[in-house]
């Protein structure tokens, strides 16, 4: 929090700085490269990314409604972000810079991937370059397999990563991991980014008021932070790691304001005996009322029985 | 048998004579009709108005999201308050035993029916989608003061309409055949509606029974129906509204503003019903203490709703009463106050006022405060919410009301009066045989005597006379 | 035992035939039905399960009639347009387990507006209709002034409920309070108990009444809008049911809004869509609840616009002005 406040705070401070400077992305990020052929598919999954995360700065591809911003979003079916290469485009994404916020944590790299297949089809002249999986470039030629476990002792999810060749398998030391928390909108990172012990080990710490589901199960997802170094290796799982949940209807109890038949039986109750009893009382009168037409017929006919004698 | 039949013979006569005087007014003159006519005519302006804002929608009136209740509802609670006089009238005076309200009471029942009939078609015409009235009855939530007073209202209009109807049932006997020259319907109708009486003992004493049963059950009834319609208010937390002594204060209002609808009909029956023999100086001389007494019983309640708040001035307390005693409102609110009731208690105080001619003109100026003074209940507490009003057109900001608005607001007033017409003009507007029976007795002096009248004969002579 | 009817009489035991060969074609039916929505239920699961494995393939989420979202394939479902009496059902339950909270940080709202814009065209709404507003608010004179955007509370006391003479406003069971314009009668009663002045009513013709005509009124998104009736914020509660955040929360170019799920104890910013938890969001930044000390509940929380990242320029906005 403090952090991006700092960030924002000192980019206000450089604005006249940043809108003339280029956004320079390393070199060695520059090559990156989807793992897979963009189609039809990723350009719709992209198109939806787009539309909830990014169409609020950069507006409609085409259509040149981005926001008025210092340095300008641009228009993504514009030279501005096309002559990007892949790796740039997503280099930016995940980082961001000033007003355009980092989504490292809300998107996955398939997911931006994605979305860098929908911009591009703004682009009739792309060619997309694919890159073979990445491997690790630590571990060369072997497969790396995280495992993750809770341990209730000291309420810490608990991750382990080998490298896997052939029949042998090495601990991964050194690797920086983060690990995330699946919640409706996004995703919650536990803990700090830690770093793997000699043993390839490293716990991650629940929060105590870390709510799971009716079982307390949580979906978690450990991540390596350097992909380059160690692969696009993740790890999604579900763990009885946080607290049982259950949840209450917000319209259980009886209230004023709930509906007719979850109302207090107090108001039921006045109002209904209320009304009876002044409807009773009403029934009363007309019953009298009647009372007196039926006397007064009685009379009537014995009056006529005298006229007539 | 001698005294009660001397009795008897002295109660006939004085019937002959009241009845006259009482029943020459029923009928249907040039002057009822030009009278009807000017409000038909009235009426249809109104309910053309009425269709604009049906087509176009309630924007067609003044309000909008800051004051989206205006003089529709101002109008509303001023007719369930005016209706209210019925219960103080016949049922507060009348359980006590002040004799001099039996000529009154009957006036104050049709205002009641005239004015909680109307009030329900008011809400109507606030509605945005009045099509959807039965969704009160189908979804209708048990939680709402909505319903409530829904409820309210109609069970106050049935029972003031049988206390309108019940006590008059032996006047219609007596009528029946007194109706000479009038049209037959009329005639007709009488007879269906003095369902037999023939005056039998035990026909009055189940009478007295319904009207007494009437007359206790309309004082709950009374005080629910205002109470509710405080309550639409009151249940709110906005400053003006959030007050816990909302119900009696409305309370002792409606009994102002009815009190005064009743001196000006009062008024109006006598001159042009030329009924001085009996709604007398007398009779002006007593209501007019009742309107001073209410009054200064409602100056009570006005200083505590305004004295307490201003004492502790909250911050939006404070802005509210500074709008309504030295802002925006000031003026309204102490012509209000001032002309509306306190120089009309004080006036009232003194003997001289408590003529006819002098209290006409009083309750003239205590009926119209009476409504503005729902006005200023209504709209100013709107117009400041807790979080302030931007980002809207400044229309939208201070309410107005518009031409539309007020020809609709004037329909309802137009109905009471015609429903109040009809009523008088069809039926005796004030009760024959309670007449007969009073002035009876006051000759006789003995109550016993005239329990013994024998109405039976009475009635059996007179039809032999007719035959005859 | 229909051995011996057949031996008493031969048409009894026709009937019993008949009857016998009916039932047997009811069970095969029953059969076919039942395998038919047991492979069904392995496709959208086998289909839940591909999708998971394979995040490039063209996905659709899918309420199930048990109300849970599910994400399945979509060559693997037929379309499905739900009628007013589902878009009804569904709207007035709510999502079961789930409890929507909204955070609005004032330390970095700069009245951009773009919240009330977005909202604004999602629901056909005017520019000076508002189900949110951005306020200057200013507690006294020597305090500063600051913007806060106002949406609905969706209070869990909430006072407009309670008045409602024909439940056509109500709150459901995942907190959000809705408004019901096939139902709302136009008493403006809501209006007059609604302390945040959070709902608005359609004195006129809505804005798209004309375009919306003859489309399936959805309580969730009170789309057509209707004259005569209220309308108000609605958490946009037909986003939250396929797990998106609301217009407001997504348009912010300013990262004022977190969404989330109290159940959950998390919320996610609309702008940087860094997901946090609630309970220290609240507690690290001073959260608080405007109106409390009413007892309405509300179930928007506010962070105090303390270390402000933007300099308060303009004087209180009393107007509205078109070009806003």
């Amino acid at each position: 929090m403090r952090s991006i406040l700092l960030g924002i705070v000192t980019f206000l401070v450089i604005v006249p700085d940043l809108a003339g400077q280029e956004w320079i992305v390393p070199d060695d990020k520059k090559g990156k490269l989807s793992t897979f052929q963009f189609d039809e598919n990723t350009k719709k999954s992209g198109e939806k990314i787009y539309s909830v995360n990014c169409i609020s700065c950069h507006g409609t591809p085409g259509k040149g409604n981005f926001l008025k911003l210092v340095p300008p979003p641009g228009d993504p079916a514009t030279d501005k972000i096309q002559l990007n290469r892949d790796g740039e485009l997503f280099y930016k994404v995940i980082n961001g810079r000033g007003q355009m916020p980092s989504f490292k944590n809300a998107l996955s790299s398939d997911e931006i991937w994605h979305v860098i297949s929908f911009v591009r089809s703004f682009n009739s002249s792309y060619k997309q370059l694919i890159m073979p999986v990445i491997t690790s470039s630590a571990y060369p030629g072997a497969v790396i397999k995280m495992m993750l476990s809770y341990n209730s002792s000291d309420s810490t999810i608990v991750l382990e990563a080998d490298a896997v060749k052939q029949n042998s398998s090495v601990a991964v030391t050194g690797a920086e991991v983060k690990l995330l928390v699946h919640r409706t909108f996004g995703h919650l990172q536990i803990d700090d980014i830690k770093t793997t012990d000699i043993n390839g080990k490293v716990a991650f710490k629940v929060p105590a008021n870390l709510p799971g589901d009716t079982l307390g199960n949580i979906q978690v997802s450990a991540r390596f932070i350097n992909e380059d170094t160690f692969g696009s290796v993740s790890k999604d799982t579900i763990l009885t790691a946080a607290l049982i949940t259950l949840p209450v209807s917000l319209v259980a109890e009886r209230a004023m304001w709930n509906n007719v038949r979850k109302a207090p039986v107090w108001v039921i109750l006045t109002y209904s005996l209320g009304l009876l009893t002044a409807l009773g009382f009403i029934g009363l009168v007309l019953m009298k009322i009647r009372d007196i037409f039926i006397i007064g017929e009685s009379v009537l006919k014995d009056s006529e029985k005298i006229n007539i004698t | 048998m001698t005294t009660s039949h001397s009795g008897s013979t002295r109660y006939r006569e004085r019937v002959d004579s009241v009845s006259k005087d009482i029943l020459r007014n029923v009928r249907f003159n040039q002057g009822f009709i030009l009278w009807m006519g000017f409000l038909t005519a009235v009426l249809a302006v109104c309910l053309f108005a009425y269709t604009i804002q049906l087509r176009k929608g309630l924007g067609v009136t003044g309000l909008r999201d800051i004051t989206s209740w205006g003089m529709y509802i101002a109008n509303f609670v001023f007719f369930v308050a005016t209706s209210l006089v019925g219960m103080l009238i016949s049922s507060v005076l009348g359980l006590i035993g002040f004799k001099w309200v039996k000529p009154i009471a009957r006036i104050a029942e049709i205002i009641a029916v005239a004015f909680a009939s109307i009030a329900g078609l008011i809400i109507i015409s606030d509605m945005g989608r009045p099509d959807r009235l039965p969704n009160v009855f189908i979804y209708g939530r048990v939680q709402s003061p909505i319903l409530w007073d829904v409820t309210v209202v109609t069970t106050y209009f049935l029972v003031s309409l049988m206390l309108w109807f019940i006590p008059m049932i032996p006047d219609l006997a007596i009528a029946k055949t007194r109706l000479n020259g009038r049209p037959a319907f009329l005639v007709k109708a009488y007879e269906l509606l003095s369902i037999n009486w023939v005056g039998h003992k035990k026909q009055v004493k189940t009478l007295n029974e319904a009207g007494r049963i009437l007359l206790i059950l309309i004082v709950p009834l009374a005080f629910a129906i205002h109470t509710v319609t405080s309550w639409l208010f009151a249940v709110t937390p906005r400053a003006g509204w959030d007050s816990s002594i909302f119900g009696p204060y409305f309370i002792s209002g409606a009994f102002v503003s009815g009190t005064s609808a009743v001196i000006i009909a009062m008024f109006f029956y006598r001159k042009s019903y030329k009924l001085e023999k009996y709604l007398t100086d007398f009779h002006f001389e007593k209501i007019g203490r009742v309107l001073a007494l209410v009054s200064i019983v409602y100056i009570y309640f006005n200083i505590n709703e305004f004295l307490v708040p201003g004492y502790k001035l909250k911050t939006l307390d404070e802005i509210h009463l500074k709008e309504l005693l030295a802002g925006e409102y000031a003026p309204l609110f102490w012509g209000v106050q001032l002309l509306g009731l306190l120089i009309p208690v004080i006036l009232l105080l003194f003997k001289q006022f408590r003529k006819p001619l002098p209290m006409v003109v009083i309750a003239s100026f205590v009926l119209a405060a009476s409504w503005l003074k729902r006005y200023i209940i209504v709209v100013p507490p709107q117009a400041h919410p807790f979080l302030p009003v931007q980002n809207v057109p400044v229309e939208w900001i201070v309410y107005t009301p518009t031409l539309i608005e007020i020809a609709i607001s004037v329909a309802p007033l137009v109905l009471a009066l015609m429903i109040i017409t009809i009523l008088s003009k069809l039926f005796p507007v004030l009760p024959i045989h309670e007449l007969a029976e009073e002035e009876t007795l006051a000759v006789d002096g003995h109550e016993t005597d005239l329990a013994h009248i024998d109405e039976t004969a009475v009635y059996n002579e007179e039809k032999k006379a007719n035959n005859n | 035992m229909s051995e011996k009817k057949k031996k008493e009489n031969p048409e009894d035991s026709k009937i019993d035939e008949i009857l016998e060969s009916s039932r047997r074609d009811f069970l095969k039916m029953v059969g076919i039905v039942g395998a038919a929505s047991v492979a069904g239920g392995a496709a959208i699961y086998s289909g839940y399960r591909h999708e998971k494995a394979k995040s490039s393939g063209e996905t659709i989420k899918v309420l199930t009639e048990d109300n849970r979202l599910v994400e399945i394939p979509k060559d693997q479902v037929k379309d499905y347009k739900p009628d007013l009496k589902v878009l009804q059902t569904r709207g007035r339950l709510g999502i079961k387990g789930k409890k929507w909270v909204m955070v609005i940080d004032l330390s970095k709202c700069r009245n951009a507006r773009k919240c009330v814009a977005a909202c604004q065209g999602a629901h056909h709404l005017r520019p000076y209709e508002y189900h949110i507003n951005t306020l200057v608010m200013q507690e006294s004179k020597n305090t500063p002034a600051y913007y806060m955007p106002k949406t609905c509370q969706h209070c869990d006391n909430p006072p407009c409920v309670s008045v409602c003479p024909v439940d056509a406003t109500f709150k459901r069971q995942d907190g959000i309070v809705l408004i019901d314009n096939e139902r709302c009668i136009g008493c403006r009663f809501c209006m007059a108990a609604c302390p945040y002045s959070a709902r608005m009513f359609h004195w006129q013709e809505p804005l798209d009444a004309e375009a919306d005509k003859g489309k399936e009124y959805d309580v969730e998104l009170n789309v057509p809008q209707k004259k005569g009736t209220i309308s108000k914020c609605l958490f946009s509660a037909d986003r939250v049911r396929e797990e998106t955040l609301p217009y407001c929360v997504s348009a912010c170019p300013n990262g004022v809004f977190y969404f989330g799920d109290e159940n959950e104890n998390a919320v996610t910013n609309g702008t940087t869509k860094e997901t946090v938890m609630l309970s220290e969001l609240l507690e690290k930044n001073a959260g608080y609840r405007i109106l409390d000390e009413l007892g309405t509940k509300p179930r928007v929380y506010y962070l105090p616009p303390k270390n402000r990242i933007f300099d308060f320029k303009q004087g209180p906005a009393t107007e509205y002005k078109e070009t806003t």
